[in-house]
C-alpha cells in the first residue's frame, strides 16, 4: 500500500492531494498566505485532519507552484508546468494541449501521447487572462467570483470591453453598471474578455486535440464556453476531481513515480 | 583572477579603470559591438562598453523614452542620469537598433536638463545595415571620421603603426576568447557558463593588457581542472538580445543545467572572428566589424546568420536552446520566432522567454520556465 502526496503552493491558493493505491484519496484547498512554507504546512495539516493519515505514512511528497522551493517537508520539487501536464493527462488521458489558468498566471502546455512535455508558453507580467482578472472584476460587481460563470449563462447581449487591461476593464465595468446594463451581460463580457486574452496565448502554440482546461478558472463555465467558441474547438472538462487540484494531482503522480522507481531500484539516483 | 572578472562584470566602479584614470588617461564609452575599439587603443584611450547594471528604477529614463521601449538603452540612460558615468571623457553612440539610436537624442536632451550628465565629447557613429557595396564604403568613411574626431577632441595622433599594433593586440584577446570557447565545446566541461561569461563581459570594460593577462591565466587554470561541471546536467545554449548580466546565466545554472555557449552580443562567435593584420587597417576593421552579419540589425542576412549559429550550436553539442529577448526588442523578438522554427526543424528543443533587462528581470517566473524546460529535456523523447 503506497501513500503519496502532492502540494501545490500557488499565488492565490494552496492545494494538496493524497493518492493512495493510485487513486485520489482526499484533497484540500486553502488561501495562500505570504509565506509558502506556512501555507504548505497548513494545507497538509488540514488534509491529515480530514483523512486521519499522519505525515509519517506519506512515502513521498512532491512540491510544486511558485513556492515549491520553500517547502521544507517535500522530497522533491517539480515545476507547475510539468505538474499540470502530468495531472491533466492522468485525469483526461486523451489530452494533448492543456490550458491552465491560475491565480496570477496562464500557461499553455503541449504533451505527447506518453505525457512528455513538448512545448509550453506562459503569460508575461500582465494579470489579464489570469484568475486575478476575474477576482478584481467580481469585486467591482460586488459578487462572488463563482457567480460570474453562473450569471453569464443568462446573458443574451454580452457587453464588449475596449481593453483587457485589468485596470482599464475595471473602469469599463463601473461605466456599464452606471449605464444600468444587466449584470449577466457585464459578467458575460468579463468572461469573453478573459477568454480573448487566453486565446491569444493559446494561439501561439498550435492547439492539438484533445484540449483540456485546468486551474481555478476552469470552474467558470462562462470562460470555458467563450474560449471554446473563440478557439473553435471542444474543450474537455475534468470531471474526476476539482480542476483547481490538477497541479497538486500531478505533483502526487510525480511522487508516485519516484516512489515506484526507488522501489524497483533502491540504488537509482532519481532526478 | 576570478574576483577580478567578477568585480569588473558586476560593478561600474572597476579598480583597473580607476587606476587608468588616475594616470590621467581617457575613457570613452560605447554601446554596440559594431563599434571598433582598436582606434581608441591606438589613441591611448580606454574604450569601455556601457552597461545598465545598477539601474534599479527607470524614473529618469521613462521621462525621455516612455514606457514601451526596450529596457537596455533606458537602463543606460538611467545610469548616466544618476551621474554614475561621470568619469567618462566621451561617448560614441551608434544605431545598433532604433532605440539605441534614440539614446543619442535622449541623452543630449537629458544633458540639458540634468547638469553634468552629458560627457564632454559625444560622437555618433552611423553603422550601415548591410555589409557590402556602398554600405561598406560608408562604414569605412564613418570609422575615418570617428578617428579624426578622436584626434581633434583628445589632441592625439592615430598613426597607422599604432593602429596596426592595436589590431594585433585586440586579435590576441580574441584568440584567447576563442580558446575559452573551444574549452566550452569539450564533452567534459570544466567551466560553468557563469564563470566563462563573467570573464567575457569583463573584457569589454577592463584595460586590454590587464585583461589579456588574467584571461590567459583563467584558460590555463581551466585546462588543469579535473571536475566535469556538466556531469548529469543539461547543456544549454543561450541566444538573443544583449545580455551583460551573468545573473541570467546563474539563474539558468541553478536549474540543473550548464550554459555551454551563448550568442548575446559579447565575446567571439567563431575562429574567423579576427581582424586582418595586412592591408589597409581601416578597411580591415570595417571588414571584421561589418561582416558576418552576426546581429539581426543586419538586413537580409538571416539565412547565413541562422546557418552559422546552428553550426555553432551543434559544435557545442547542447541539449536545448534558450532564446531570450528583452521586452520590446523588435530585432531579436522577431528573429527568435524564425530561429525557433529552424531549431524545431533540426529537432533541437528550445524555450523562448521575454524579459526585462538585467536587474529588472523577474527571476521567480523565469526560474519556473527554465525548470520546466529542463524537465522537458529530461522527460524522455528529446533529441540531442
Amino acid at each position: 500500500m503506497s501513500i503519496v502526496a502532492g502540494c501545490d503552493v500557488g499565488s492565490l491558493t494552496t492545494k494538496a492531494v493524497i493518492i493512495k493505491n493510485k487513486r485520489v484519496m482526499d484533497s484540500a484547498i486553502i488561501r495562500s498566505g505570504p509565506k509558502p512554507a506556512e501555507s504548505a504546512a497548513k494545507v497538509m495539516e488540514k488534509l491529515f485532519d480530514q483523512t486521519g493519515i499522519s505525515q509519517k505514512e506519506i512515502a513521498c511528497c512532491v512540491g510544486t507552484g511558485y513556492g515549491r522551493g520553500k517547502i521544507p517537508f517535500i522530497d522533491h520539487a517539480v515545476s507547475e508546468i510539468s505538474c499540470h501536464g502530468k495531472g491533466a493527462q492522468w485525469l483526461v488521458p486523451t489530452a494533448r494541449t492543456i490550458i491552465d489558468i491560475g491565480g496570477q498566471d496562464c500557461k499553455v502546455i503541449k504533451l505527447d501521447k506518453q505525457g512528455n512535455l513538448l512545448k509550453f508558453v506562459t503569460n508575461d507580467k500582465c494579470a489579464s487572462g489570469t484568475g486575478r482578472f476575474l477576482d478584481v472584476m467580481a469585486k467591482v460587481m460586488n459578487m462572488e467570483v463563482s457567480d460570474l460563470g453562473r450569471l453569464s449563462a443568462k446573458s443574451s447581449a454580452p457587453v464588449i470591453f475596449a481593453s483587457v487591461c485589468t485596470v482599464w476593464a475595471q473602469a469599463d465595468v463601473i461605466k456599464h453598471i452606471n449605464s444600468r446594463r444587466p449584470a449577466e451581460d457585464i459578467c458575460a463580457g468579463i468572461n469573453t474578455a478573459m477568454a480573448n486574452r487566453v486565446s491569444m496565448l493559446a494561439n501561439t502554440l498550435k492547439i492539438e486535440n484533445d484540449l483540456c482546461i485546468t486551474g481555478g478558472v476552469a470552474k467558470n463555465d462562462g470562460v470555458v464556453k467563450a474560449l471554446a467558441k473563440i478557439l473553435g474547438c471542444r474543450i474537455k472538462r475534468i470531471k474526476r476531481t476539482d480542476p483547481q487540484l490538477t497541479g497538486a494531482v500531478g505533483a502526487a503522480l510525480f511522487a508516485q513515480e519516484r516512489q515506484q522507481a526507488l522501489f524497483n531500484n533502491p540504488n537509482r539516483r532519481y532526478l | 583572477m576570478k574576483n577580478v572578472f567578477q568585480e569588473a562584470a558586476t560593478t561600474l566602479d572597476i579598480p583597473s579603470v580607476q587606476e587608468w584614470k588616475k594616470k590621467d588617461r581617457k575613457v570613452v564609452g560605447y554601446t554596440c559591438s559594431f563599434m571598433p575599439v582598436e582606434p581608441f587603443y591606438a589613441a591611448g584611450i580606454l574604450p569601455l562598453r556601457l552597461r545598465g547594471i545598477n539601474a534599479t528604477s527607470m524614473e529618469i529614463a521613462d521621462s525621455y523614452y516612455g514606457p514601451f521601449v526596450c529596457s537596455f538603452p533606458k537602463a543606460l540612460l538611467q545610469v548616466a542620469g544618476t551621474g554614475k558615468y561621470g568619469f567618462l571623457d566621451g561617448v560614441v553612440l551608434s544605431n545598433g537598433c532604433d532605440t539605441l539610436r534614440r539614446l543619442d537624442d535622449c541623452w543630449r536632451k537629458m544633458g540639458q536638463d540634468i547638469k553634468g550628465s552629458l560627457p564632454p565629447w559625444f560622437h555618433y557613429l552611423d553603422v550601415p545595415h548591410k555589409p557590402d557595396g556602398h554600405a561598406f564604403d560608408w562604414y569605412v568613411n564613418q570609422i575615418k571620421k570617428m578617428m579624426a574626431a578622436i584626434e581633434k577632441q583628445f589632441d592625439v595622433t592615430i598613426t597607422q603603426e599604432k593602429l596596426y599594433h592595436a589590431i594585433k593586440e585586440q586579435n590576441r584577446v580574441r584568440s584567447l576568447l576563442w580558446e575559452l570557447e573551444k574549452l566550452r565545446r569539450k564533452d567534459e566541461l570544466k567551466v560553468t557558463g557563469s564563470e566563462a561569461y563573467t570573464a567575457i563581459i569583463a573584457g569589454t570594460v577592463m584595460p586590454r593588457d590587464i585583461y589579456a593577462g588574467h584571461l590567459s591565466d583563467l584558460i590555463e587554470d581551466i585546462q588543469n581542472r579535473t571536475v566535469d561541471v556538466a556531469a548529469n546536467r543539461k547543456r544549454l545554449f543561450l541566444s538573443g538580445s544583449v545580455c551583460d548580466d551573468f545573473d541570467l546565466i546563474h539563474l539558468i545554472e541553478q536549474s540543473n543545467a550548464i550554459v555551454a555557449g551563448e550568442n548575446l552580443c559579447f565575446g567571439v562567435r567563431n575562429d574567423e572572428d579576427i581582424v586582418s593584420e595586412t592591408g589597409d587597417p581601416v578597411a580591415a576593421l570595417a571588414a571584421k566589424y561589418l561582416s558576418g552579419s552576426v546581429c539581426p540589425r543586419m538586413m537580409g542576412w538571416y539565412q547565413a546568420r541562422s546557418a552559422r549559429l546552428m553550426n555553432r550550436i551543434k559544435n557545442i553539442n547542447v541539449d536545448g536552446v534558450i532564446l531570450q529577448n528583452i521586452r520590446f526588442c523588435d530585432l531579436h523578438g522577431s528573429e527568435n520566432g524564425l530561429f525557433e522554427r529552424d531549431l524545431e526543424k533540426n529537432r533541437l528543443p528550445s524555450l523562448r522567454i521575454e524579459r526585462e533587462y538585467g536587474p529588472l528581470t523577474e527571476s521567480g517566473r523565469l526560474r519556473m520556465r527554465v525548470d520546466a524546460f529542463i524537465e522537458q529535456l529530461s522527460s524522455g523523447n528529446q533529441t540531442r
